[in-house]
């Protein structure tokens, strides 16, 4: 379980997190909306360790990790798994080193890595001759595929995704759903997902809306097509007008 | 005016305490890596073979240049009052104190040093180090330690080839094309020299490859801004490391001067 407890977070003037609370239960696919901006990514981020918050607490299976160092803290990461927006594979190294980086660095010779490596890639739907390809050969929804099979290697009880679509057509969109449906039902964790489409609804258990630093909205995703929040109905719906403010739009007239 | 004058000082001050602090931290974590982790041989010779034999050919030609210059410039002023015979431990004793390790260091900083910021910055703003850290991979294990250790161990040995073809150089600029007998240049390099000379020379390389390669490795990791934060991380690695290298030869020189 995840528990996020008044968490803030600033860069110079500019507040992300702003007294943020939000819990995610064990097993739940909570996916998280907002506007473009609004500090989504940093959230997962903070969840993550990669950021730091300014204060507040973020609490993964009874263990605060804004208060755990070293090995203490790896031993929670261990559980969490992060697929990047754009994959971030390590373009020096081929599809099978990306893969099994994690094991290779543990020291396990590559030769036993391999028909590991080869079956995660089956599993996020992949062919067995991509393995010795390098990123830059790949095509975006490709590379979101090894993102995810490198994730996976780890086993991950905690799956966080950083809006895992952006920039894909709606064929490989709904590829990538799929594959992040099906994945959640195999490894029967926890699983959060940023998007920015509506599309995830399908998927997803819950819906939480960050909106000006904090959560103003969570329920279940059947509920949200008949939620009477102004800040939801205007955001799902698309609406021009509305309660929402544009980040960095200046209405005209 | 003053007071804008003095306010800006003011947080360029604090700016650059700063900026030594978190290399400072950023080098002791480095150190407790490296030796509270197995070293990852691989990574360090492959680093060993890009950051030094891939430099060596460069660090042989500025030695031979360095060394026929010396030895030009040498002749000028002992011919003046008949002291020709010593240009042999003059072009000895600033190769392998002097020019040798500061050459070599030089232009690795420019071939391999200017590299390795790119490389790592580029791997942090396109969240690389950031996917290694969720994968528990320990980052200055990864990218840091092999290039610091491969830095420190590479250096001495091209500070020690540019040395060698400097006096080469010298030897036969001196020989065939100043006129000085030969047997008297190598005969003076050795009544004229110590052992010491050469450790000095090796001390400072040690010295210097640990510098350029901490201060390459930590310019990319905390680089910032996407393509263009790239170009000023590795513009200012270079400079940095320059201006380390050289201010710390002088030290180094001033230390171990007998």
């Amino acid at each position: 379980m995840i528990t996020i407890t008044n968490l803030k977070k600033s860069f110079g003037d500019r507040i992300i997190t702003n007294g943020l609370d939000l819990s995610v239960e064990d097993g739940e696919f909570l996916a998280i909306i907002g506007r473009s901006g609004e500090g989504k990514s940093v959230l997962l981020k903070q969840i993550i360790g990669l950021i730091e918050p300014d204060s507040g607490s973020v609490t993964i299976d009874g263990k605060d990790i804004t208060q755990l160092h070293g090995e203490l803290r790896q031993e929670v990461f261990r559980k969490c798994g992060y697929v990047f927006q754009f994959a971030a594979l390590l373009d020096s190294l081929t599809v099978f080193e990306n893969v099994g980086i994690s094991m290779l660095e543990d020291g396990v010779e590559p030769e036993a890595v391999r028909p590991i490596a080869a079956q995660k890639l089956i599993d996020v739907g992949l062919a067995y001759d991509v393995l010795d390809k390098y990123p830059d050969e790949l095509s975006g929804g490709m590379k979101k595929r090894v993102g995810l099979a490198r994730t996976l290697m780890l086993k991950p009880k905690i799956l966080i995704y950083d809006e895992p679509t952006t920039g894909l057509d709606p064929i490989t969109v709904r590829l990538i759903h799929e594959l992040i449906k099906q994945t959640h039902v195999a490894t029967q964790g926890t699983t959060i997902v940023i998007s920015h489409d509506v599309e995830v609804f399908k998927f997803a258990t819950h819906v939480a809306m960050l909106y000006e630093g904090k959560i103003i909205y969570k329920g279940l995703t059947k509920d949200i097509w008949e939620s009477d929040n102004p800040y939801v109905y205007q955001f799902i719906r698309g609406l021009a007008d509305g309660p929402i403010k544009q980040l960095g739009i200046v209405k005209e007239g | 005016m003053i007071k804008n004058i003095v306010n800006d000082l003011g947080s360029r001050t604090v700016k650059l305490c700063n900026d030594f602090g978190r290399f400072g931290v950023f080098a002791i974590d480095v150190f407790a890596v490296m030796f509270s982790t197995k070293l990852k041989m691989k990574k360090v010779l492959e680093q060993i073979i890009y950051i030094g034999i891939k430099s060596l050919s460069i660090v042989i030609l500025v030695g031979c240049a360095v060394g026929a210059v010396l030895a030009t410039q040498s002749y000028i002023g002992l011919e003046r009052f008949s002291g020709t015979q010593f240009i042999g431990p003059i072009v000895f004793i600033s190769m392998v104190r002097e020019f040798g390790p500061i050459f070599a260091a030089i232009m690795v900083i420019g071939r391999a040093g200017s590299a390795i910021t790119a490389e790592i910055g580029t791997m942090r703003i396109t969240e690389q180090i950031d996917a290694l850290q969720t994968l528990c991979i320990n980052t200055h294990q990864y990218l840091v330690v092999p290039r610091v250790v491969a830095g420190t161990i590479i250096l001495p040995l091209l500070s020690l080839f540019c040395s060698v073809f400097g006096i080469i150089a010298g030897y036969i600029v001196s020989v065939y094309l100043l006129g000085i007998n030969g047997e008297v240049y190598q005969e003076t390099i050795r009544t004229h020299t110590e052992l010491f000379d050469i450790v000095n020379g090796l001390i400072k390389a040690v010295v210097f490859g640990l510098l350029f390669s901490l201060i390459s490795t930590y310019k990319g990791y905390i680089t910032r801004g996407g393509a263009k934060g790239v170009g000023i991380a590795t513009t200012q690695s270079v400079v940095f490391a320059n201006v380390t290298i050289v201010v710390t030869d002088w030290i180094l020189g001033s230390l171990m001067l007998k």
